[in-house]
């Protein structure tokens, strides 16, 4: 349990440390999600800027006008205006692998990384985040993917009984437990991110195999805190959005932007703490662990460049 | 109670009073077997009230079914012993017969079928056969009391189309004919097979839903049969009168049906029968299912008291007040608004979750629809059991012929649930109110019309619609958006006296759709023949748009000339366009910067109209039909113009959809990196 609380702890230290990550990735998520919502706003506004019918979704939120927005043709085919919203939702995710190993890298550290340290981390490992996410989704594939048809197959056979409940709790536990596997898996690629930032490793089978051991050997500490976190997550999302519902006027746009950044700013908090635990957990356990070939660590110091901007 | 009886003269040899007294007995006990065998007993329909709270018959009773039926519940079989009595008061004689064998439309070569494979339906796409899904209804055997077995006789007939291979209407031949005012009696031995329910009928898991389940005369009307194949987007037609239906099912079963139960025995072999009587009525449907929990209201209506038998599911238990609620709500609304509920009973019956048996209606017996989760500001529970309760008015008892005017029921009903709903549950607010997401029944019913708005006219036979969603759309949104569009014209006052009377005169009867269309006119002592000529039989769609809004100052040509609000004079034009073809008069707003308002009337003739205005003043806002009356305008968004943009409505929408698309990326990011 102290273990535990320390990981949660230590890691919510480390984010804390490195607030600017979570505020760029925020900042880009935003960014992208702006430009990825041009083409929705322009589209609405060939519909609603002139109409005093547009009340309603302001006022409100009349279901009915908005559907009747959606189908009109002047709004154009629904495909126009989600699709690029969609696009730049994964160019935040490729972006998101992109940079990810520069804040390994400054999570690893006991000090501000410079500016030139964080890029030449992400540039370095992009390929191997690229083979590694390609590897996690193989391997959270083929367990989803399995789990989701024994879910299937429980919930047809659920489906036949009389009791109209069972089908539900039974996909309830079914995808918690889709979900706990998942976790699990990204516990270990989260650990064999931070192998391949922190000790530099090419070859990323070896930070593969080496973050399964510690995985499976740290399994219930580790995954009691992603959970954790998971359902701290959770919370932030379901309090946010009552608060929203509850406390923001329905005409007030400015207060459901805030409310709404605000709750996607502490979303993905959460997700860089889980890999600040990871950091940390990796940095304690695995240092600790006796390896056979000890690779070479980055030398941040002698990687620094006094002229270098932090980051 | 009998009636009388009805001998065929003919039949009957004329005796000689001539003859000697003995010859003569003999000749009368040679003649009454005769008589017994080839003229036929006594036949009668009962007088019976007991299903009804009136001291006499309510309608013109033209058939008493009596059925005794034996459910099998492990093979969904039944095996049924149906005797129909039938009063012919078509004023002239009768030889041929059909009859609606209904569940023979779940065969993959059924018109059913191949309608709801072209065009789906409410329920069903049918990406595969099953077996599961098959149906049938067999006569085994079909005798005519007084003319013999006539079995192989029997015809299968297809009035609608060329399907040879549709069995849902069987037709016989009478070798004598049955004068008007005379009675006949078929005895039918019949089996059925449920079908999985597809739609309306069958089973599913344990619960059987049994609807259009036995040989049902078709109708005579305007001058001959009316006896429609089963289509997809069509429903039912039939005569009234009485039923006296025992069902034999296992003793486990819960059962619910049409009408009073006037019997329940149970027999040794582990099966019970359950009897039912109902008066004034044209179906039977039943049901059954080991799970119901039964819980019993009241309603004290104008007529008497109705008892409400209201079947959960078990994983609905806690809404049963919420049903019994609405239930009671619209029952009272109906009597003050429209008429009186005649009935002793009223069923409702919560349907197995996924069973295809929700939201329809029978008489005195409907089915609702939820599911457990049901959150309190989704009001789908309640525009299901409002809307099929409705039914019992507009279909049970004002018995319009569904399958050529579906817009009479369905329409009709979904007009006076939008009424009654909006009554109760807010006009806004009638569907949804939930998590500040609302939605109204009025647009709900608008915006089912205008994505099919010029495909149909209403006045269109139901199984001629272009596809299943013009049948909804026009058959159900636009006369309900029609008839809401109509109130703006008579009053709303009017328009519900109008309801009134047509359903006091017609209850009972099967109105045309001019009798109705007649009504509404003579009531509100209106000529309304351009409007019906365009909504009810035209496929003209309506959309008026403010097309130009324009100030300019009248010195604008002057040196030095400033604008100064309040001071500078305007010159300002307003065009309205009728874009569509449907001419409507409409009410225009126009309101100005200095809070002038000015209200314009126009006939709609044209295709557009300008107005000008010289003020001190520019134009802020213009907009047609500031009244909201009219609720078939095709867009609604052109009906009004803004001088200057409001931009918030966009920006709020923008937001959500940025927050939608933040959260989907980090979510990717989440889990994949």
């Amino acid at each position: 349990m102290n273990d535990k609380r320390s990981l949660l702890s230590n890691g919510a230290a480390i984010v804390r440390r490195n607030k600017r990550y979570v505020v760029w990735f925020f900042v880009l998520n935003l960014a992208l999600a702006s430009m990825g919502a041009a083409a929705f706003r322009l589209h609405a506004a060939s519909v609603l800027d002139r109409s005093l019918y547009a009340d309603g979704v302001l006022h409100g939120f009349d279901l009915g006008i908005f559907v009747e927005m959606l189908s009109r043709p002047e709004f154009g085919p629904m495909q126009a205006s989600t699709v690029p919203g969609l696009i730049l939702a994964f160019l935040f995710f490729v972006l998101t692998l992109i940079f990810l190993p520069g804040v390994f890298l400054g999570y690893a550290s006991d000090r501000r990384i410079s500016r030139e340290e964080f890029f030449r981390a992400c540039g370095k490992n992009v390929w191997r985040f690229v083979r590694l996410a390609i590897l996690f989704a193989i391997f959270a594939g083929i367990v989803g993917g399995i789990l989701n048809g024994i879910q299937y197959a429980l919930a047809k056979a659920a489906d036949k009984t009389s009791y109209e409940k069972l089908p539900f709790y039974v996909q309830l536990i079914s995808f918690t437990v889709i979900f706990l596997a998942l976790t699990a898996i990204r516990i270990w690629f989260d650990l064999a991110e931070a192998d391949v930032v922190i000790t530099d490793q090419k070859a990323v089978r070896k930070s593969v195999g080496k973050a399964y051991r510690q995985t499976r050997a740290n399994l219930g500490r580790l995954f009691g805190a992603y959970v954790t976190i998971s359902v701290v997550a959770l919370l932030v999302l379901t309090i946010g959005l009552v608060i929203w519902n509850v406390i923001v006027p329905p005409a007030s746009v400015w207060g459901a932007f805030l409310i709404g950044q605000l709750i996607l700013l502490l979303l993905l908090a959460t997700r860089f703490w889980q890999r600040a635990v990871a950091v940390s957990f990796y940095s304690t356990a695995v240092a600790e662990t006796p390896v056979e070939k000890q690779p070479a660590p980055v030398n941040l110091t002698a990687a620094a460049t006094p002229q270098a901007g932090g980051i | 109670m009998i009636l009388g009886y009805s001998f065929p003269t003919k039949e009957v040899p004329p005796m000689s009073p001539r003859k000697p007294v003995v010859l003569l007995l003999l000749t009368v006990l040679m003649v009454i077997p005769t008589i017994a065998q080839n003229a036929g007993p006594a036949f009668s329909i009962p007088n019976t009230t007991l299903a009804i709270n009136s001291p006499t018959p309510l309608s013109p009773r033209v058939v008493h079914y009596e059925i005794d039926a034996k459910y099998d519940a492990k093979t969904h079989g039944l095996d049924a012993e149906e005797t129909l009595t039938y009063h012919n008061l078509t004023g002239q004689a009768l030889d041929i017969f059909p009859f609606h064998l209904y569940l023979n439309a779940f065969q993959p070569t059924s018109t059913w079928i191949r309608e709801t494979k072209r065009d789906g339906t409410r329920d069903v796409t049918f990406e595969k056969w099953e077996s599961k899904n098959y149906g049938s209804e067999e006569i085994k055997r079909f005798e005519v009391v007084g003319q013999g077995d006539l079995t192989s006789q029997l015809q299968f007939i297809q009035p609608d189309d060329a399907n040879k291979d549709d069995k849902s209407v069987v037709q016989v031949h009478l070798p004598k004919p049955i004068p008007p005012d005379g009675y006949v009696e078929f005895k039918i031995t019949f089996h059925d097979q449920f079908p999985e329910t597809l739609e309306r009928t069958g089973w599913k898991r344990d619960f059987l839903l049994g609807g259009q389940w036995f040989p049902k005369v078709g109708v005579w009307w305007h001058g001959a049969w009316n006896c429609h194949q089963f289509h997809g987007a069509t429903e039912f037609f039939a005569d009234f009168g009485v039923y006296d239906v025992k069902l034999t099912v296992p003793q486990f079963e819960m059962v619910g049906a049409t009408g009073v139960e006037v019997g329940n025995v149970n027999h040794p072999d582990g099966t019970k029968s359950v009897s039912y009587h109902a008066d004034d009525v044209h179906d039977f449907a039943w049901t059954a299912s080991p799970h119901y929990k039964v819980y019993e209201d009241n309603f004290q209506g104008s007529m008497g008291p109705v008892k409400l038998n209201i079947m959960m599911q078990p994983a609905h238990l806690g809404q049963e007040e919420r049903h019994a609620r609405i239930l009671k709500q619209t029952l009272d609304h109906f009597e003050r608004w429209y008429g009186p509920y005649p009935y002793k009973t009223l069923t409702l019956v919560d349907p197995e979750v996924g069973s295809a048996a929700e939201g329809m209606e029978y008489p005195t017996f409907i089915t609702g629809g939820t599911n457990w989760w049901m959150p309190k500001g989704f009001y789908l529970p309640e525009l299901v059991i409002e809307h099929e309760f409705g039914h019992q008015y507009w279909y049970g008892m004002v018995a319009t012929n569904e399958f050529e005017d579906a817009w009479m029921d369905e329409g009709i009903n979904s007009y006076t649930e939008l009424k009654i709903l909006d009554d109760i549950l807010g006009p806004r607010t009638s569907i949804m109110n939930q998590w500040g997401i609302t939605m109204g029944e009025r647009e709900m019913q608008r915006l089912s019309y205008i994505s099919v708005a010029d495909l149909d006219p209403i006045a269109r036979n139901g199984w001629q619609y272009a596809s299943y969603q013009s049948y909804g759309g026009i058959s159900y949104g636009k006369t309900a958006s029609i008839l809401l569009t109509l109130e703006g014209i008579i009053g709303e006052d009017t328009m519900r006296q109008a309801m009134h009377t047509y359903f006091m005169r017609y209850r009972f009867t099967h109105p045309t759709k001019e009798d109705f269309l007649k009504t509404i006119e003579e009531v509100s002592g209106r000529d309304l023949r351009w409007y019906f000529n365009q909504a009810v039989y035209g496929t003209e769609v309506l959309d008026y748009e403010v097309l130009k809004v324009k100030s300019t100052p009248v010195d604008w040509y002057k040196e030095k000339f400033k604008e100064k609000k309040g001071k500078t004079e305007y010159e300002s034009e307003v065009i309205i366009h009728r874009k569509g073809d449907f001419i409507f008069p409409v009410d225009v707003a126009i309101a100005f910067d200095n809070g002038d308002k000015v209200r314009e009337h126009w006939d709609g003739q044209d295709r557009w109209i300008r107005y000008s205005y010289q003020k001190k003043a520019k134009v802020a806002t213009v907009e047609i039909d500031p009244d909201h009356k009219i609720h078939i305008d095709h867009n609604n968004f052109n009906n009004s113009d803004l001088a200057e943009r409001s931009e918030k409505p966009t920006r709020k929408l923008t937001n959500y959809w940025t927050f939608v698309t933040q959260f989907i990326a980090q979510l990717l990011a989440w889990w994949m990196v």
